[in-house]
């Protein structure tokens, strides 16, 4: 367990009082500059693909996995999904969808496109840090990420 | 919808009766005419036999009358020849008359009278032939008293004859105007059931017409009334599924800031529990409480808006039997914590979604476990029966040609008033304040919006201190699958 290194997270979330309360729930297990934060689909294609802004490789690195939120302005989450699993380069990262949603059609769907995860937003922030605890124990010390 | 000036099928079953009768009659008539005609016909021709026959025969009297008369004149032999052939003939004419006759008495007493003559006067003549061989001539053989008999012999035969001859000819004439008026009935006949025929037949011709008419117009306005139908149950549809996917939108997105409320406040009281000033800490809870509250009747709303989709492939026969012994196994902790005796009767199979029937008892039982009374250990019956057609009667929504089973599911716990029986199945209608029985009030509406959707009805029965008795009725057959 002497090997493990904080994964590094990717957030794609529009709102910003869901993007503080993950990122204040991450805040507990990973340090600060390991959960990055993109507002739109857009946003996030750019930053996987190192387009300006983006092109600073040690401000914005290569995410471990990504959280995504399926309903975004501009270019929505599955679009998004879409997108990272026809990219040679960037379908190998694990994409968890991380939504209000529980429509069994958008379970099915997402997890046809490729997905690894399907997880609803929890109701209160306690709920909320079990499941970044959670995502974080599974994703840095359980399973084994390709680099 | 049914038009009384137009005929009824029954009518035009009758006029079509009536007619098949009247050729039947007809056909019969015109047979027994035909019959009549042809027996006069051969009456008028028998009768013709027997007044030629007669004449034949008077001529052979005249003949032989003549030839005696020749024989005694002239002496010569030939005339006797000729006599003894008269005689002959008059005898098988006579013979062939008889059998003619038989039929007729009176004409039999005659032909009997002309014989007796007839033989007579062969008996006279026959002496005369004999005294004439023997003296060559008649001297002394005819005394004026004789003449006068023979005389007499020759008028009574032909006085016989005259009489027969009327009888005859009476018959003739009778028979002739017999058979002259079945000939002239017979057209008269054929002809009035013919036009009857034709009458009563055209009148079948016009009712089926009109009938026929009728029904066009009747299927018409059918199918048009079932268009209008299909277009407001579409209507219907169409608004039900709105209003569901509003309340699913609505109760969705209202999640949406409640969440950020609850986990905002959940934040701050983590960080500042205890370091607020004055009431704060209070007011964090409320704030607290009062989300968690909102975002269960949310829930609740949300669950209620699914429960009315009827959804066809999820819809199979339901053992409740089996759905009720599985759903009394997940909530038997409730029920040793209230030490609750629970008695279930044989249960009927009913058409559903398993998961539905499932929830109806679930909240049924915990509805009764919830209002059990303080100081007695609850006790829940589930029975079932065949609803009563009075029963049936009662509700306009059930078919009165259907089946259906009436489960009754009692308590003995505090029951209502019988004013709440309807109120306790309205949405977040509750009885009891929130500090006394938990709950938003959601479960007997989904619990009735299940039933209804399955083509039930649900009702409650209660008096305070009583318990309650919850009664579903629900049918044998699914409506859904029938109409499938």
């Amino acid at each position: 367990m002497s090997f493990e290194k904080p994964i590094q997270i990717l957030v794609a979330e529009d709102d910003e009082d869901d993007k503080l309360l993950i990122l204040k729930a991450f805040e507990r297990t990973l340090p600060k500059e390991k959960v990055t934060c993109v507002e739109d689909g857009d946003a996030l294609l750019n930053y996987l693909r190192r387009v300006a802004p983006y092109n600073d490789l040690l401000k914005y690195p290569r995410p471990d996995i990504i959280l995504l939120d399926l309903n975004m302005p501009k270019k929505g989450g599955k679009e998004a999904l879409a997108e990272i699993k026809s990219s040679e380069d960037l379908k190998s990262i694990p994409v968890i969808i991380f939504t209000t949603s529980s429509n069994i059609d958008d379970i099915q769907t997402t997890y046809k496109m490729g997905s690894s995860s399907y997880i609803t937003k929890p109701g209160s922030f306690e709920e909320l840090i079990k499941v970044t605890e959670e995502i974080e124990n599974y994703w840095s010390k359980t399973v084994l990420l390709p680099d | 919808m049914e038009n009384d000036k137009n005929p009824s099928i029954r009518q035009v079953k009758i006029y079509s009766i009536v007619t098949l009768i009247l050729i039947v009659v007809g056909s019969g008539i015109s047979y027994w005419t035909a019959g009549r005609i042809e027996y006069y016909t051969n009456a008028v021709m028998h009768t013709s036999d027997v007044l030629q026959r007669t004449d034949e025969l008077y001529s052979s009297i005249l003949e032989r009358e003549s030839n005696i008369r020749g024989y005694v004149i002239t002496g010569k032999e030939e005339f006797l020849t000729n006599y003894s052939q008269s005689n002959i003939d008059a005898d098988v004419l006579l013979s062939q008359l008889q059998g003619l006759t038989e039929d007729n008495a009176v004409q039999q007493n005659n032909f009997e009278e002309l014989r007796g003559l007839i033989n007579a006067r062969v008996r006279t003549f026959d002496a005369t032939i004999a005294y004439m061989k023997e003296h060559g001539d008649l001297e002394g053989f005819l005394d004026p008293s004789k003449a006068n008999n023979a005389l007499s012999g020759y008028t009574m035969i032909k006085n016989v004859v005259l009489r027969i001859n009327d009888v005859e000819n009476n018959l003739f004439q009778d028979r002739t105007k017999s058979l002259t008026n079945n000939i002239n009935a017979l057209p008269f006949i054929v002809g009035l059931i013919s036009v009857f025929s034709i009458t009563i037949g055209l009148v079948t011709f016009f009712s089926i017409y009109q009938y026929n008419k009728a029904q066009i117009a009747a299927d018409t306005e059918r199918s048009k009334f079932q268009e209008k139908l299909k277009d407001q149950i579409e209507l219907l549809d169409n608004s039900n599924k709105e209003l569901e996917q509003f309340a699913y939108v609505a109760s969705h997105d209202l999640q949406e800031p409640l969440r950020k409320i609850t986990a905002f406040s959940d934040l701050l009281k983590e960080q500042y529990a205890g370091k607020l000033e004055g009431d704060g800490d209070l007011y964090l809870n409320r704030i607290t409480a009062a989300a968690l509250r909102m975002r269960r009747l949310i829930t609740d709303l949300l669950e209620y808006s699914r429960a009315g989709k009827i959804e066809h492939d999820k819809i199979k026969a339901v053992k409740l039997s089996k759905i009720v012994a599985e759903m009394l196994e997940d909530v038997e902790v409730a029920i040793q914590d209230k030490d609750a005796k629970i008695t279930v009767g044989k249960l009927p199979k009913v058409y559903g979604a398993e998961t539905e029937y499932r929830q109806v008892f679930q909240n049924l039982i915990s509805n009764s476990l919830k209002f059990s009374k303080p100081d007695t250990k609850p006790e829940i019956n589930i029975t079932s029966e065949e609803a009563s057609s009075a029963l049936i009667n009662k509700f306009s929504t059930l078919d009165t040609d259907q089946k259906y089973h009436l489960i009754k599911v009692s308590d003995n716990g505090i029951g209502f008033k019988k004013e709440y029986a309807e109120r306790i199945f309205s949405i977040f209608q509750r009885l009891h304040g929130k500090k006394e029985y938990d709950g938003t009030g959601i479960g007997l509406s989904i619990t009735r919006k299940i039933i209804e959707k399955n083509g039930g009805v649900i009702y409650a029965d209660s008096s305070p201190s009583s318990g309650a008795t919850f009664n579903i009725i629900l049918p044998f057959t699914s409506r859904n699958l029938r109409d499938n």
